[in-house]
């Protein structure tokens, strides 16, 4: 199985530097050439435990955190609000 | 004895009959670290003041006459993906060196409300991805047996801290094997339980199907009363089921007369040690001579479910990553010039090269072309396992096999050869495929002196049965409870 490293890399915004594409492209291949071999079966049945049901809560509107207290954790603030590079020209 | 040789229960039992106070108790684990943990690099963060505080509150309590819960006053490590309040959760990894969680985890919330005394934050492989605990951004934890050899991971910070006797109790997470790899290696207890009983709320996500927070300790006793205490549904986890649990550890019973354990033919294959598979048949001679009837049984699906694991566990990593973007937290890099090159950036920079492969692999399988060829079969072939488990338990109570193929390896043995390290994990991963509990003991030492564990694996919701048979053993062996003579 042949990898398009920098592609899958595009896809998953990482940036790998080009001494290292040769490792990265080994690694990810040999991975898949252990994990390939799996039996053909039939797609017949679903995951869900009957006995164990899950439940969603109420849809509510609840306030549990204030915005500064989330915002300290952020790179870069300004007027309450996370600070990006420029997207629209 | 000095203090940090008893275990949880016992410390209980003696803060209770006031021979001892909750602050004596965080002073003798605090000291303890800070013998030890220069070798054993266990912990992340320390929160010793906190601890100290927490405790003499927990002393008022009991002076004031207050009823304390088995947990009061009782000193637990925290695995550094559970998010934990104005306390750092870094993951071990660069991207979150410097979060710090404005919430707790729920499981937090629950230890909190029984007076627990935070003792800090341990190390761990990258967001929980390897079996050595090598990847972490900031150390290598060593084992307490013997420093050169790996902890096991990824909870290895967890085990390691038990083991060393610098916490008495901890809570770790398995998403493949995470909390019974490290705890064979290390030689103490650890369950994983089924999938849906304890909350991921807070718990910072790898493969959310697959993800469980358990405990670990160095009695089957001290592993029960913390389970007990964080089980249970929870609002904030759609995920967790809707039921009642008992007390694990009220009742415990060693009486196992007439329990059919079965013995996966499987899992005692070539791949397997001679010596681990020597220490776990002589341990089901144990458990045959307390009154189980021993069967052996085939689940013939096992050899692919460390390929269906690495593939769901990784196209679900690749997408819960996607967050750790450099926008609202965590690390961002200080170079780019574009609101892309920041996140391509952020995430080269902050990410260690296994949780890259992981991502990479996980964005492969899913990705256009190949998703029928690789997720969609994994999820099938997840299913088989389901039944082929289900099937067993309609003739076993419990299902014994190997925690490990081998004993722990050096540290920088199997480093960077991904496939040598994955191969640590071919006996766990399918109880995490199988949502089902299982809990690693040890059972002997190898010939390098390491220890070796025992995987105890049960139907859903079987922890009581589960922690009876764990309970059975270690009171046939004799405790199994002694702090590693650090080398």
């Amino acid at each position: 199985m042949k990898v398009d490293i920098m592609h899958i890399a595009k896809l998953s915004r990482l940036k790998i530097e080009e001494e290292q594409i040769p490792k990265f492209e080994k690694d990810v291949e040999n991975i898949l050439s252990m994990v390939q071999n799996l039996p053909e079966l039939d797609d017949n049945g679903a995951l869900i435990d009957p006995d164990n049901p899950m439940t969603l809560r109420e849809d509510k509107a609840e306030q549990n955190f204030k915005r500064d207290e989330l915002l300290k954790n952020a790179p870069a603030t300004k007027a309450g609000c996370v600070v990006v590079p420029k997207v629209v020209e | 004895m000095e203090l940090y040789n008893f275990t949880a229960t016992e410390l209980s039992d003696m803060l209770k009959e006031k021979k001892v106070s909750a602050a004596e108790i965080t002073k003798a684990f605090t000291d303890r670290i800070d013998a030890v943990d220069d070798k054993i690099n266990a912990f992340v963060t320390v929160t010793k003041d906190l601890a100290l505080a927490k405790a003499e509150e927990v002393d008022k309590k009991l002076a004031a006459g207050e009823a304390l819960s088995d947990l009061a006053g009782i000193p637990i490590a925290i695995k550094d993906n559970i998010c934990t309040k104005d306390i750092l959760t870094t993951c071990s990894s660069k991207m979150l060196s410097e979060f710090v969680p404005p919430y707790n985890a729920t499981v937090i919330e629950k230890l909190n409300s029984l007076d627990y005394v935070p003792l800090g934050k341990v190390n761990m492989d990258e967001f929980a991805m390897g079996s050595s605990c090598e990847t972490s951004y900031f150390k290598k934890t060593s084992n307490p047996h013997n420093t050169e050899y790996v902890p096991g991971g990824s909870s290895g910070g967890s085990a390691a801290c038990v083991s060393a006797g610098e916490a008495p109790l901890s809570l770790g997470s398995d998403t493949g094997g995470s909390i019974r790899l490290p705890s064979a290696y290390c030689g103490v207890v650890g369950l994983k339980p089924t999938y849906s009983s304890v909350s991921r709320y807070g718990l910072i996500a790898f493969a959310s199907s697959l993800d469980q927070i358990g405990p670990i300790g160095r009695s089957v006793s001290d592993v029960a009363m913390l389970y007990s205490a964080i089980c249970g549904k929870d609002n904030k986890d759609a995920t967790t089921a809707n039921r009642e649990y008992a007390d694990f550890k009220a009742d415990l019973s060693a009486d196992i007369k007439g329990k059919v354990i079965g013995l996966p033919k499987e899992y005692f294959s070539d791949g397997i040690s001679d010596e681990v598979k020597k220490n776990v048949m002589s341990a089901s001679k144990v458990l045959e001579e307390n009154g189980a009837v021993l069967k052996e049984i085939s689940l013939p699906s096992t050899d692919f479910a460390l390929n269906a694991y690495y593939i769901i566990s990784s196209a679900e990593a690749s997408s819960n990553l996607a967050r750790f973007d450099g926008v609202k937290y965590g690390f961002r890099a200080k170079d780019y010039n574009s609101l892309t090159e920041m996140y391509e950036n952020t995430r080269s920079e902050g990410f260690g090269d296994e949780v890259k492969r992981r991502i990479l692999l996980g964005t492969f399988v899913l990705s256009s072309g190949y998703y029928d060829a690789y997720y969609k079969k994994a999820k099938l072939l997840q299913q088989r396992i389901l039944k082929e488990f289900s099937g067993e338990f309609t003739s076993c109570d419990v299902i014994l096999t190997p925690t490990a193929p081998d004993t722990a390896f050096k540290i920088g043995e199997n480093f960077g050869d991904p496939l040598k390290m994955y191969a640590a994990d071919i006996c766990t991963t399918t109880v995490n495929i199988a949502g089902l509990p299982a809990i690693s003991l040890p059972c002997g030492k190898g010939a390098n002196g390491m220890p070796i564990g025992m995987q105890l694996i049960g139907n859903k919701f079987s922890e009581q049965n589960l922690l009876n048979t764990a309970y059975c053993y270690e009171k046939a062996v004799g405790e199994f409870n002694t702090v590693a003579s650090i080398k």
